[in-house]
This record gives structure tokens, C-alpha cells and sequence, in this order.
């Protein structure tokens, strides 16, 4: 039985469902994450029973497999919000630009500090996107998508934790400035916390998301060209 | 309902289609989220149906990539190694990456566009540095 498709897709979504429900309980707060607290339970689970991930793998590859609609489907918002995108375009571009790069850079740059190869680099250069993008990205440039997906999971949470101090300190007061950066840097799970905050910040926010999803995708498809 | 998710499909499947024959690294998923954003310029609807089905599926983004999270299962001796430099660099590059994008566009906003300050709610940024 453990080895049907079916126990392993309804474990998953049980085993998500339960934290999403405390989730809720602690007002979204960005450390109770139901993702934060499921993977170590399902992978818990696979080591308890012996499974190997491979079969876990496979068992679950329909809610992998919704990964590439959802993004496709990042083209709504952004053509639902083309009349801020036509109003704002240069600070929208400027500033997206100044932050995927920095984003890339800073990343990589100081990872490989730490004597990291090749591997792990190409895990962390797309840390800013959007979790499938990262995870995609990271594979074509001969990284590990499993480590991508953490990395981005660990940048969106300490992200939404801590943009507001930080945006206060830096003395940032325009919404629309604080949600597209916090967008940009934490992607989805930073977009859900400027929602909380403010709506406005929070449709920058998608929106940056969705942006940085092209704008790194795209500057780390040219690099992979050059090395 | 059906057509939109037809549409998704298609996009992808697009987007894949051009991955594959250019030798691009840009995946085809956001191929085909550029394919999409160009169909609805070009075929201009209201379309409530999409507007369900993507909010849907975003809604529940995170869902999907706990298989894939789970993956770190097989990391461990990676993780082991060089745990302390990814949560180094991610928290340092998050961090910098946010103070970057705010100030430049900040610093755009009053440069650029110069009428500011009305849908936010939030004070005017003072323009005299």
C-alpha cells in the first residue's frame, strides 16, 4: 500500500493541511510556514518507513506537476496591474533590475566564500524567484532543485520576518517602494506579508514577484550562455 | 473554466516547445508566462474564469513544492557542509536585495514620476535630499 501513488498524495496533503491549519491559528506569522514544518514531517515519514524518495517522488508528481500552470498563470496580475506598470516603468524597472542583480551577485558572490562548488552556487543564484522558477532555474544551470526549493523557502520566511524593521530603518515610507522590494526579495511568502500590512504594498509585491521571475530567470539563462 | 486551463496548457506547452528548439536556459514555464502576458494584449477579454483558475493555483503555490522540498532528504551531507555559508550568504543577499530595490525605487519615484504620493496613503518622502 505504501507504495501507491494514492498514500503518499493524500500523507502529503494531510500532513500539509494539518500545519496549514496551525498556520492559520498564529495569524500567518512567516515561522509557522506550513512548508517550514511539513518537509521535516514527511521526510520524517519516508525515513520511519523506508521509502525512498525516488517512489516519494513520483507518487506526488501531481502536485509537482501544477508548479508549471501556476507559473504560466504569473502573466494574470501582471497584465491585470499594466496601468501601474506604464505609470511606474521606471522605477519598476530600475529598481527590479538594481535587485535581481544584487540579489544574484550578493548570493553567489559570498556563498562561494565558503569554498562552495559549482553546484551549490548554481542552487542559490535564482534564491530571489519565485519557488518552481528557482527550482527550474537552479536544474538548467546544473544545480540541485531540492536545495534551490530550501534556499528560497529560507530567503521568503527571514524575508516577511524581517522587511518591516528593516524598510523602517532605512526610512522607506512609500508602500509602493516597500511592497515591490519585499516582492522582489521574498517572492511569494513576502508578498502574503505585505498583503497583511497594506493592499497596496501587497499588489507591488505580487507583482515584483512575477516580475523578478522574468528578470532573473532571463539574466541567469544569458550567464549560463557565458560559462 | 475548461478554456482557461486549455490556455495555461497551451502557454506552457508553448514555452516549452520554444525552450527546447533555442537551447535557451529561460525555462519554459516562464516562456510561457511571457506567451500568455502577449495573448492577453493581443486577444483583449474580461476573463473571469482565468482570473479563478490562476488565483487558485497560486493560492495553494505552496503546496506544490513541498515533493520537491522533501527532496533534501538526499542532501544531507551537502547540507552538513556548507548549512552555515547558504544561510549566511541567502540572509545577507535577502537583506541587501531588499535595501537595494526600495531605495532605487524611491529614489525613481520622485525622480521620474513626479505625481507622487496619492494612493499609498503615506506621507510624502521629503524631496529635499
Amino acid at each position: 500500500m505504501l507504495a501507491a501513488p494514492l498514500f503518499w498524495l493524500t500523507v502529503t496533503l494531510g500532513v500539509f493541511e494539518l500545519f496549514d491549519t496551525a498556520s492559520k491559528r498564529s495569524g500567518r506569522h512567516p515561522l509557522c510556514h506550513p512548508v517550514l514544518w511539513s518537509t521535516p514531517a514527511l521526510i520524517g515519514l519516508l525515513l520511519v518507513t523506508g521509502t525512498p524518495y525516488a517512489a516519494y517522488k513520483a507518487a506526488t508528481m501531481p502536485l509537482s506537476f501544477l508548479l508549471g500552470p501556476a507559473v504560466v498563470g504569473l502573466a494574470v496580475p501582471i497584465w491585470a496591474e499594466r496601468a501601474r506598470i506604464r505609470r511606474l516603468a521606471a522605477p519598476i524597472a530600475l529598481a527590479l533590475g538594481a535587485g535581481a542583480v544584487t540579489s544574484i551577485v550578493s548570493a553567489v558572490g559570498i556563498l562561494s566564500l565558503f569554498g562552495a562548488p559549482r553546484e551549490i552556487l548554481a542552487s542559490i543564484a535564482p534564491r530571489a524567484t519565485t519557488n518552481p522558477v528557482a527550482m527550474s532555474v537552479a536544474g538548467q544551470l546544473g544545480g540541485i532543485p531540492a536545495l534551490a526549493a530550501v534556499i528560497v523557502m529560507f530567503a521568503g520566511v527571514s524575508g516577511a520576518m524581517t522587511a518591516t524593521p528593516m524598510l523602517n530603518a532605512l526610512g522607506i515610507r512609500d508602500y509602493r517602494a516597500r511592497g515591490f522590494a519585499v516582492g522582489v526579495t521574498a517572492h511569494g511568502i513576502g508578498a502574503a506579508r505585505a498583503f497583511q500590512v497594506n493592499a497596496t504594498a501587497g499588489a507591488l509585491a505580487s507583482l515584483g514577484m512575477a516580475l523578478n521571475a522574468v528578470v532573473t530567470a532571463s539574466l541567469l539563462s544569458i550567464v549560463a550562455l557565458l560559462v | 473554466m475548461l478554456h482557461s486551463i486549455f490556455l495555461l496548457l497551451a502557454c506552457q506547452l508553448a514555452g516549452e516547445a520554444v525552450h527546447r528548439l533555442t537551447g535557451l536556459a529561460l525555462p519554459g514555464t516562464v516562456i510561457g508566462m511571457i506567451l500568455l502576458v502577449g495573448w492577453l494584449a493581443a486577444f483583449r477579454a474580461e476573463r473571469p474564469a482565468l482570473v479563478a483558475v490562476t488565483g487558485w493555483l497560486t493560492a495553494h503555490l505552496a503546496i506544490m513544492f513541498v515533493p520537491a522540498c522533501v527532496g533534501l532528504i538526499d542532501e544531507g551531507a551537502l547540507m552538513a557542509r556548507y548549512g552555515i555559508g547558504l544561510i549566511v550568504a541567502t540572509a545577507a543577499s535577502m537583506a541587501l536585495t531588499l535595501a537595494v530595490t526600495a531605495l532605487v525605487f524611491r529614489w525613481a519615484l520622485v525622480r521620474f514620476v513626479p505625481e507622487d504620493g496619492t494612493e499609498t496613503g503615506a506621507k510624502p518622502e521629503s524631496i529635499a535630499a
